[in-house]
């Protein structure tokens, strides 16, 4: 469209237009600068993909468009313009009519995005009527063809249904319903998938790419996830820190990246390719902890409880049987509620279990059962970093603790022994004064590995350390421990629902469906035609990495 | 800091004897001589107030050290025990919590007999379900926690986990609703005082000083206002305090 000028006043003004615009907030420690000289636009029936890592700026800026910013915002005199026209001189109610009707939004996560006690429909409708003013019994029809075009098979049934009878995937269609009810000129998507379990998310997508070429809506897809973006936007600007690093076509971004952050970030995305694992054990090293048979029943009640009031009791994870090797690393991959993470309580002796785990020539078959030796030798990491670590204690009684309990080192050698630990997890000395809340979200993950190691353990439990980090932490956390695993042969069941990263770790894979495991392979093997068909579908759902989508 | 300073410093700091009657000078409004007038029988109201300071302000933060105290211990065991210990410990405190605050302080009161020390030992013992539900809660948050998780994953001992993971991180709101509840303790103080069961005139606890004035609310609301204002800076004062408390507790907030 750029190369022929046309005479005609046809040339359309991009949707979104966003000239040198900038943002900060006042804190109480000076300003913040949340966006520096932003010039970012959408062009009519195109998809622009912004990408960025936590605190890049990347929601301050739809924030900022949807004119919903807190009074501490100081803005410079950029421009914000809506097909042509200024945002930033509009009253109140005008914006109140901009939202919703022109401009809509979709959030990450559908299950706080919609009010719990109102009926679905309700919500769907309440758009209808105020902006497009039709009456009730027609926002009704119209909800419900909204919401047959999103896929869901008995839309009149679901338009009944409150937000918490719904799955996930079915609430954010209703959200996309929503945002696309108005047919607005804009559409902001924050994360529309990231909340949502693997094979969801895919449906989604698909969603949405085939909203997108029915309706040619425009919309902004903001997500940190470049294998995402890669599959729905036309053009991409990446955002870090504040400012857009590089912008332009999809396919010139992620093929040809000519910002070093640019590049440095594709790296970071997982590609099976890419091994990045420590070499195998050779055949025939014995078995270090196998989990025989074993069921987690959850909401199990006393015999007397049983008779005053029975509920129903629901299985974490059924007949699972797992078994690691010495200095392996073995993937345990499952969509949320498959019960990869029952697993990893019950074999870090946190959760009640039928059934047996061996540990060496050990068999513990209660939790009762589980002993110090046990938990000296298998320790665990957690997901969220801002939880796993005490908030009211310091770096130094984090990692002197294991050392204490286990009577690791003589007490005068702990000091050094913390020193240690630090500069294996790549951390420097003088953090060992600091509180967890002085550490950035990668650093508070490589103490709680550091403290996992302190232990000296023979295994380690890491369940999803990766999933709340940015993909460039995320690279160094999972090369840091491939490192750790080298230097100590220590074997590794590393959960995750990242596929493309545990395939560039682990030696074998089990992966876990509604609480059963329903597939273990050796690496070599993930191609295989002869796949569990759920694996496959699991396989085929995530996104391939960027490096390959254009 | 106000409320603080003149709670030590009062009695020596007040102008007049506040015993002494002086029939001349009855119900006055604030003069130069009397700043903050005087009561029914000519006593220097100031001086009352300064002089009551100590009493009323040890009888609220007793209460409540007392309350908070009891009803922490019961809530951080229910809360850490869980299973049955918890459901009969709760479905007690339940009960208790059924009956109004001030109706349980009373029946107490009048197990014990009137008086000082009896009536700070009931708000005590009134204070001590509520809090203990409210121990209780922010126990079970916690203990949730991944860090306490992992700590019993590593095979540390319960007391270890109790006293140094989950209860550094607990306290913050029990701290919060202990400095609301001593300016609680103050006005319940006040009401039995007004009905005769607490402090016995011629105290100058605060509560009675708005009791005793009462009749002449009308006439000169000077003496009911007095220690009324009072009260309500006290309260004001503890309510500052417990916020300030628990953000220098919070490593997260003194930096």
């Amino acid at each position: 469209m750029a190369g022929a000028p046309i005479p005609h006043a046809g040339v359309r003004k991009p949707v979104l237009e966003i000239s040198g615009y900038s943002l900060s907030y006042t804190t109480q420690s000076g300003p913040l600068h949340a966006l520096k000289n932003i010039d970012l636009s959408v062009e009519h029936g195109q998809t622009h993909g912004l990408v960025g890592e936590s605190g890049s700026g990347k929601s301050s800026l739809a924030w900022a468009i949807l004119r919903y910013l807190p009074d501490n915002a100081i803005e410079n005199d950029g421009g914000l313009l809506l097909s042509g026209e200024s945002l930033r001189d509009r009253t109140l109610p005008q914006i109140l009519e901009i939202r919703g009707r022109r401009v809509s939004m979709v959030f990450q996560d559908p299950s706080t995005s919609l009010n719990p006690a109102m009926r679905l429909g309700d919500q769907l409708s309440e758009v209808l009527i105020r902006h497009r003013g039709l009456t009730s019994r027609e926002a009704l029809e119209e909800s419900e063809a909204a919401l047959a075009r999103t896929g869901i098979v008995k839309p009149r049934e679901m338009l009944r249904r409150f937000p918490h009878e719904a799955s996930g995937g079915e609430k954010q269609r209703v959200v996309i319903a929503t945002a696309f009810a108005c047919n607005p000129e804009l559409i902001i998507f924050d994360e529309p998938t990231t909340a949502l379990d693997i094979i969801t998310a895919q449906q989604i997508l698909e969603l949405f790419n085939q909203l997108q070429d029915e309706t040619s809506i425009s919309a902004l897809y903001i997500s940190h996830d470049l294998g995402l973006v890669s599959r729905v936007a036309d053009t991409v600007s990446v955002l870090n820190a504040g400012e857009i690093v590089e912008s332009g076509p999809r396919g010139e971004v992620f093929s040809n990246p000519r910002n070093d952050y640019t590049k440095a970030l594709l790296e970071a995305v997982p590609d099976p390719k890419h091994w990045l694992g420590i070499s195998e054990p050779p055949p025939g090293t014995p078995a270090l902890i196998s989990a025989e048979a074993v069921t987690v029943e959850y909401g199990r009640q006393s015999r007397i409880g049983q008779m005053l009031a029975p509920k129903p009791t629901h299985l974490g994870a059924k007949d699972v049987s797992l078994t690691v090797h010495k200095g392996e690393l073995v993937g345990l991959v499952g969509e949320s509620g498959s019960g990869k993470s029952t697993m990893a309580k019950v074999l870090s002796g946190l959760q009640e279990f039928d059934g047996t785990v061996r540990f060496g020539d050990q068999d513990y078959t209660s939790l009762k059962k589980i002993d110090r030796d046990y938990r000296r030798a298998v320790q665990i990491v957690f997901q969220h970093p801002d939880a796993s670590l005490n908030p009211r204690q310091r770096v130094r009684e984090i990692l002197s603790r294991p050392l204490k309990l286990y009577d690791i080192v003589p007490p005068d050698q702990r000091a050094g022994r913390i020193a240690e630990l630090l500069e294996k997890v790549r951390l420097p000395a003088e953090f060992v004064d600091r509180f967890p809340h002085q550490l950035s979200g990668g650093e508070k993950q490589r103490v709680a590995i550091a403290r996992a190691f302190a232990a000296e353990p023979e295994l380690v439990i890491c369940d999803e350390i990766t999933a709340a980090l940015d993909v460039s932490v995320q690279a160094s956390v999972a090369d840091l421990l491939v490192n750790l695993q080298e230097q100590t042969g220590t074997a590794c069941l590393f959960i995750t629902h990242d596929l493309n990263l545990v395939r560039q770790l682990a030696h074998r894979i089990c992966v876990m469906q509604h609480g059963r495991l329903v597939d273990t392979f050796h690496r070599d093997d993930t191609e295989r035609s002869d796949r569990n068909p759920y694996t496959r579908a699991l396989l085929k759902a995530v996104p391939p990495p960027a490096s390959q989508a254009v | 800091m106000l409320v603080m300073g003149a709670a030590i410093l009062g009695p020596i700091l007040a102008p007049y004897d506040p015993q002494v009657f002086h029939p001349a000078v009855r119900l006055q409004g604030p003069s130069i001589t009397h700043w903050l007038g005087t009561d029914q029988f000519g006593r220097d109201l100031l001086s009352r107030l300064l002089n009551g300071a100590p009493s009323t302000i040890f009888f609220g933060l007793g209460a409540t050290v007392l309350g908070v105290g009891a009803g922490s211990v019961i809530g951080v065991i229910a809360g850490t025990a869980g299973g049955w210990v918890d459901s009969v410990i709760m479905r007690i405190l339940d009960g208790l919590l059924a009956v109004p605050e001030l109706l349980f302080t009373l029946l107490i009161v009048t197990f014990l007999g009137g008086g000082m020390g009896q009536a700070m030992l009931a708000v005590a013992i009134a204070f001590t379900p509520g809090m203990a539900r409210i121990a209780r809660s922010s126990v079970l948050s916690i203990r949730t926690r991944e860090y306490v998780l992992a700590a019993v994953a590593r095979g540390e001992p319960s007391h270890y986990i109790v006293l140094r993971e989950v209860l550094p991180n607990a306290i913050g709101p029990i701290i919060v609703e202990s400095t609301i509840r001593v300016a609680f303790a103050i006005m319940i103080g006040a009401t039995l005082g007004f009905l005769g069961l607490g402090a016995q005139p011629p105290s100058t606890e605060w509560g009675l000083m708005v009791a005793e004035a009462r009749h002449f609310m009308f006439r000169n609301a000077w003496t009911v206002a007095v220690p009324g204002v009072a009260i309500a800076m006290a309260a004001m004062g503890f309510n500052l305090f417990g916020d300030a408390l628990r953000d220098s507790l919070d490593p997260r907030r003194s930096h």
